[in-house]
């Protein structure tokens, strides 16, 4: 398994997706919110955690087999098809992309794929430029996860570009980790 | 549901990126307890499907949950073995108390060996050529000039300087030093570099 150790990774694998059981499932009746009875019944229908789901799909036979999360549907792909960058990335999905990238298996047309990299491009675009010019970034749409670090990581590299460009001398400063730790001892004794 | 006292725990480590939290004795025992129930009830199952054939699957469901419990508190241990190197780096051998009450006992032996290894290596470089050691974490940025002047931003006290002057370093008092014996308090942020 890529990235076992990866906290952005088990964070991306435990948003939920519908999945519809294959078999019959003794005691396992708390997984479906609704079911009144302790055994889960094969054809049930119930939102499972995507480790969840993909462990359980790769047993031989699979005991689920698994659906499109709704924003991945036909009615959000034409949405994100005509104009990414005005989506809410935010609220849409805070890991699109990443669930997207295991969601895409599951689609056999391969269309989530298509969209995916559509939706990237058109997107990249636009925060590469907001990113560059100083001022745009809090104009842009609200981002996913990936994309705020990315920006951030930008706004970084940018500033570092153009400070060695005019030789700028790097005074030293207190390691990242240590001020961190102040800053946070500090906030504590406020709240005290 | 399965995996939920693993997740606020991840969540926990995504949010302090920058700092080392407080080792969460409490919610790793209550995972482990959680494992435990997980497997003695699969045992049991597992034992009794020659029987009933249909319990296979709740056997395997059980089995993915324990898998996830077991990625999960490695990926919780790795990131903090990660910053708990970066510790070593720029807290140097020596932590301070309110940061090493963060660490677990075993956090702290690995602390330990990992700054002696570090320390070992360290000594070692150079010898073919006639020195004796390189501080690796010493000049992580090339030094712009040999003196620099430093303002003090809270009480460290004596501080004897490699030519034998000993100078006080109270709050708020400028001093002119030599680059290479004070970058290490910069770091520490017990001085900050005026420019």
């Amino acid at each position: 398994m890529a990235n076992y150790l990866s906290i952005t990774d088990i964070l991306v694998t435990n948003e939920k997706v519908p999945c519809k059981f294959l078999h019959d499932l003794p005691k396992m009746g708390f997984m479906d919110p609704s079911a009144t009875e302790d055994d889960l019944k094969a054809g049930t229908n119930v939102e499972i955690p995507i480790w969840l789901a993909e462990s359980l799909h790769a047993r031989r036979p699979p005991l689920v087999s698994v659906e499109l999360p709704k924003i991945y549907k036909e009615t959000y792909r034409e949405i994100l098809n005509a104009d990414a960058c005005t989506v809410d990335m935010h609220k849409l999905g805070q890991y699109f992309y990443e669930l997207g990238c295991y969601i895409a298996k599951y689609d056999i047309k391969g269309e989530v794929a298509t969209t995916l990299i559509d939706t990237f491009k058109q997107r990249f675009r636009m925060i590469l430029s907001a990113s560059v010019s100083t001022d745009s970034i809090t104009a842009l749409q609200p981002l996913s996860t990936s994309e705020r670090d990315r920006t951030a990581g930008a706004v970084v590299t940018e500033k570092a570009l153009s400070g060695w460009l005019k030789r700028g001398d790097c005074p030293l400063t207190t390691a990242t980790m240590v001020a961190n730790h102040r800053k946070r001892k500090r906030a504590e004794m406020e709240m005290l | 549901m399965f995996g939920e006292k693993v997740i606020e725990l991840i969540k926990e480590a995504e949010r302090n990126r920058g700092t080392l939290d407080q080792f969460n004795d409490e919610t790793i025992r209550q995972i482990i307890e959680e494992m435990h129930v997980l497997f003695k009830l699969n045992m049991n199952d597992a034992n009794s499907t020659t029987e009933n054939k249909s319990l296979w699957t709740t056997v395997q469901v059980r089995h993915s949950a324990l898998e996830r419990n077991k990625r999960c508190l490695l990926a919780y241990l790795y990131n903090r073995m990660n910053k708990i190197k970066t510790l070593r780096w720029e807290f140097g051998s020596v932590l301070p108390p309110d940061v090493r009450e963060l660490l677990s006992d075993g956090e702290y032996d690995w602390f330990s060996k990992y700054s002696t290894n570090l320390a070992t290596y360290m000594r070692s470089l150079g010898e073919d050529i006639g020195y004796h050691g390189i501080d690796l974490t010493e000049n992580l940025r090339p030094p712009k000039s040999l003196y620099i002047e430093v303002l003090c931003v809270s009480d460290h006290g004596k501080f004897e300087l490699e030519d034998g002057d000993v100078i006080m370093l109270k709050k708020n008092t400028r001093h002119f030093l030599p680059a290479s014996e004070c970058q290490t308090l910069i770091r520490k942020g017990i001085l900050q570099q005026i420019v």
